[in-house]
């Protein structure tokens, strides 16, 4: 790693630690919102499909790529938490350093439930027909 | 260079009387109307919130009363259905979240080492317009036309056909103009806790009670516009003909539920979140030790204020939805638990290895602990659907949300109370009088509730005015009624408590209890500027460091004494590095002026009187731009 | 190659990691922020709930006996709407560098661009009313609250730039002080955002 961290460099670790610390909830959000509203309009207009995909398909891909984004964010919050670790072991005294390490761990737990919400919702998903009542 | 106690020598005589100049208020009838004092507009909020609480507490007194043996006669149902209904909205809306906005009013500056607020007269408009949105709604109470179908207020029962009259327009428009006053409260906390933390406070050394405030506050930004929407929604098929309920017309009455729960839910942990704040800002005192696992206790409170908002359907399991699109919430609230147990937890080390100081903040801690818990473990048992169907609408909803909410707002409001009693009022409390206290309100709420769960699982619904008495409820009514009584000595005996240690109490010191926060640093009560020399914060527990007590001390430096005007700290968003010092508003009679013109909007939208509706709009534009006016500013204040 | 290696190896280091952002912003920014963050869920909820009734009542939307809005005017409204964030923000720019003038004319332009916005907006009510009431049925009471609800803020954006521009014809802002000013600018970039939203969901969604 160079000494000289550019501004972009900077910007980019910035929006990164954050991404790492709500990435997973912003995922959720997305999920739950987009596999509920797909189910339950889809279901009371009665049809199975949306557009030309079958329903079950739809709600399925509301289920992965969320799924993905929040496996992302916690890829992204333990490097921080773990750089952080690093850092601070090397003998960095930087307050910044204890601030981040706190968000980083508030980072792997919050995506750790994040993502078991979303696996639990396509496990459902697996289990129950799309549209029983 | 020592002077008195209680003066740090970090500054002068001269400077301290500067700033006296500058913060301080003579106490006259506009000083009074005018003030932006956060500590003063803290304490009228917990004033004002305790009356709208002792007015709702006696709409439940009454309505115990009635049920306490079958068929008794002494309300009638339409005033049963007006108490249950004021008693539910003035609890939630009036009492839980406005009681913690004025502890949070107070203490958040203090807390985080600052002089004020963010915004101090937006904090003057969002106490007045509390005040005369609660007045507006209980007024309708004297005139026989208050809302009277439930505080969830449910579309069709609320459309016009079934409720006509002006009840639920008030529901309705008091929300609207209640509403303003959170949005801007929560607004105002949030950005304080941004920016005027004290040098060197970074996010990982924020007091527990800070985050739960910011949490609360971010929560009542997202969740109240669904409630706002909701009213205005019902407001216009209800006055203007409009048909978003009317499903003879494509509307959909399952609209209000939904918009109404995606508000609700979040609404819970806006209750109860600042109560678990208390808990761990008090705890440590009690202890003699920081809350273990300080970062899992923030991802609990960070995690259940985002998880909050994703299962609103859980209260609509009986409704009759796609059971897979149940499943989605039925995850997310099972999921939910899990913070709010390690929360728990955390509390319960902190307790297991520190050293119990025994006094009624932390007797009311240990009520809080085994009352929220009996609430925790029903409120799991509404996760599973099918149980849940089973109860929907009985007693044992009751049971279980009073136990949440009495368990998790109330308690740690009762630890607050007597914890902060001393720097709130500069007086002690009497220590027995405090643990009657204690006994009676927990006897009183486990006897009052407790029961209400078996009733509720042998059938009784709620929001019934009186039952038949061959249906094995009657003793269980009885023992709930006897218990509301104790409860309400209790409170009684609380009130009675605080009187006393105004008038009798004995000077309280500046930190009767060895607390670790900032508060405990400033004078009881705290002086008009909180703090002489606003500190170099070092660690978490600031006043148990000896660090950050030279900042104030020895190592006090002029850039944060700023006695040169009413200014404070601008600090970096995340770190907390200090920024610059800035100018802070002086007091002002606008803020009154422009909830004054709003309370004339709402008087006159719910009278449809169009025209001084119109006058009153155009008052509240014109009185906007008129606080907001630039001032000319001297060249050498620039930046 | 390299250099983009580089810059992801220098930002996933931990003094990137640790990097302060966001970063010295006012409390009017913050406000400001919060306050549209608070109005953009409303209008979230809102269009949520012209999609949850629109699905419940059927495939025929707009329900029987109403034809598809009309699309002309909508997108007219839409460019003057739009453009008018040009000369703000050109005039925002100007009174960062002292450019009091500059200030005054964007906020002229941008005063006359949303007085066309509106009056075209208003011509179109007019024109609608004679089939379409607010009470006609669902749809209606969705239609005009949802494009009126917008109109409303609009119209508080027209006051908010008309304040402006009165107090900097007083001279009252310079670079040092232009947090109102700067604060029209992100109530703009709202407006702008929840018209869009208006605009596809009201005008183009019936379409699809």
């Amino acid at each position: 790693m160079g000494t000289q961290v550019g501004p972009r460099a900077r910007l980019f670790g910035g929006l990164l630690l954050w991404y790492g610390v709500l990435g997973g909830a912003v995922a959720w959000a997305v999920h739950l919102m987009a596999a509920w509203s797909m189910d339950e309009l889809a279901c009371a207009a009665g049809s199975a499909e949306i557009s030309a995909l079958p329903l079950w398909q739809a709600v399925g891909l509301a289920v992965i790529i969320p799924a993905l984004a929040a496996a992302g964010a916690l890829a992204v919050a333990v490097l921080a938490w773990t750089r952080m670790g690093q850092a601070q072991r090397s003998g960095a005294s930087d307050n910044a350093y204890g601030r981040t390490r706190l968000l980083a761990a508030v980072g792997i737990w919050a995506n750790l439930f994040f993502l078991s919400i979303i696996v639990l919702g396509g496990v459902a998903l697996l289990v129950l027909p799309v549209c029983q009542r | 260079m020592s002077t008195t106690t209680g003066k740090p020598p970090g500054a002068s005589q001269e400077e301290l009387s500067r700033l006296e100049e500058h913060w301080g208020e003579r106490p006259s009838l506009r000083a009074w109307f005018s003030t932006v004092d956060h500590k003063k507009i803290g304490r009228r909020y917990i004033v004002t919130a305790a009356l709208f609480f002792l007015f709702a507490g006696i709409s439940a007194l009454l309505m115990r009363t009635q049920l306490a043996t079958p068929e008794s006669g002494i309300l009638s149902p339409q005033e049963y259905n007006q108490l249950f209904t004021m008693h539910g909205t003035s609890m939630i809306f009036l009492f839980a979240t406005p009681m913690f906005f004025g502890l949070g009013n107070f203490l958040v500056p203090l807390m985080i080492g600052s002089r004020d607020m963010a915004f101090p007269r937006l904090n003057a408009f969002g106490y007045w317009v509390f005040l005369f949105a609660g007045l507006f709604m209980w007024v309708s109470v004297p005139f026989g036309s208050a809302p009277s179908a439930g505080w969830f207020n449910y579309a069709p029962l609320t459309n016009l056909k079934f409720e006509p009259g002006l009840a639920i327009d008030v529901y309705n428009l008091g929300l609207l103009f209640l509403g303003i006053s959170t949005t801007v409260g929560a607004i105002n906390f949030i950005v304080t806790a941004l920016k005027l933390r004290a040098p060197g406070m970074s996010l990982n050394r924020v007091p527990l009670f800070v985050w739960a405030i910011v949490a609360t506050s971010f929560m009542v930004v997202f969740a109240l516009p669904a409630l706002n929407l909701d009213n205005l929604l019902l407001f216009l098929d209800r006055r203007f003909d409009t048909h978003f309920f009317d499903p003879s017309a494509g509307g959909n009455v399952l609209l209000w539920q939904h918009l109404f729960w995606i508000f609700g839910h979040p609404d819970v942990y806006i209750i109860v979140m600042p109560g678990l704040g208390i808990v761990s800002a008090v705890l440590p005192a009690f202890t003699r030790r920081g809350v273990v696992a300080y970062p899992l206790v923030v991802l609990a409170i960070v995690s259940i204020s985002i998880l909050s908002f994703g299962v609103w359907a859980h209260h609509m399991f009986a409704t009759g939805l796609p059971q897979l699109s149940y499943s989605f919430f039925s995850a997310a609230s099972t999921i939910i638990t899990i913070p709010s147990g390690i929360q728990f937890f955390a509390w319960l080390s902190t307790m297991a290895l520190g050293r119990l100081v025994i006094k009624v903040p932390l007797l009311f801690l240990i009520g809080f602990l085994v009352t929220f818990l009996i609430g925790g473990l029903t409120g799991a048992m509404f996760a599973l659907t099918a149980f849940d169907q089973q109860v929907t609408d009985s007693y044992f909803v009751v049971a279980h949300f009073h136990y949440v909410l009495l368990g998790g707002a109330v308690f740690p409001m009762l630890a607050g109370l007597y914890y902060w009693l001393p720097k709130v009022t500069g007086r002690m409390y009497h220590e027995g009088l405090g643990r009657w206290a204690f006994w009676l309100v927990l006897a009183g709420m486990q006897l009052t509730f407790f029961p209400m769960h078996l009733y509720g699982l042998f059938g009784m619904p709620r929001r019934v005015y009186t039952y038949r008495g061959d249906l094995g409820w009657d003793a269980g009514n009885l023992i709930a009624t006897i218990g509301a009584y104790v409860l309400a000595t209790g409170l009684l005996l609380v009130l009675i408590g605080v009187v006393h240690a105004i008038r009798r109490g004995r000077p309280a010191p500046n930190d009767p209890w060895g607390g670790d926060t900032l508060e405990w640093t400033t004078a009881s009560p705290p002086e008009s500027y909180n703090f002489p020399v606003l500190p170099q914060v070092h660690s978490l527990h600031p006043t148990w460091d000896e660090r950050t007590a030279e900042s104030t001390g020895a190592r006090a430096s002029q850039d944060r004494i700023l006695s040169e005007g009413r200014r404070t700290l601008f600090t970096s968003e995340l770190d907390a590095r200090y920024e610059r010092a800035v100018e802070m508003a002086e007091s002002s009679l606008i803020p009154l002026v422009l909830a004054f013109w709003l309370l004339i909007f709402f008087i006159s939208m719910l009278f449809s009187w169009w025209l001084v509706a119109g006058v009153a709009a155009a008052a509240v534009v014109v009185t906007m731009g008129v606080w907001l006016w630039p001032s000319r500013r001297p060249a050498e204040r620039a930046g | 190659m390299t250099d983009r290696g580089g810059i992801v190896a220098a930002a996933t280091g931990a003094e990137a990691l640790s990097t302060e952002e966001p970063v010295g912003r006012s409390t009017g920014w913050w406000g400001m922020v919060l306050f549209v963050a608070t109005e953009s869920t409303f209008f979230a909820c809102l269009l949520g709930s012209y999609y949850y009734l629109r699905f419940q009542v059927g495939p025929r939307w707009p329900p029987d006996g109403i034809g598809n809005p009309e699309l002309v005017r909508p997108l007219i409204m839409t460019g003057l709407l739009l453009f008018s964030s040009v000369p703000l923000f050109w005039g925002v720019r100007g009174i960062r560098y002292g450019r009091r003038w500059r200030l005054r004319a964007g906020l002229l332009a941008t005063m006359v661009l949303v007085v066309t916005f509106l009056t075209v907006q208003a011509t179109e009510y007019v024109d609608d009313l004679r089939t379409l009431t607010p009470t006609t049925d669902v749809y209606g009471s969705l239609y005009y609250l949802i494009t009126g609800f917008h109109s409303v803020h609009v119209l508080g954006g027209l006051a908010f730039v008309g304040w402006l521009l009165a107090a900097s014809l007083g001279n009252r802002f310079d670079p040092q002080h232009y947090d109102r000013v700067r604060n029209a600018g992100i109530f703009w970039v709202f407006l702008d955002v929840v018209w869009v939203a208006v605009l596809f969901t009201i005008y183009l969604s019936p379409r699809l």
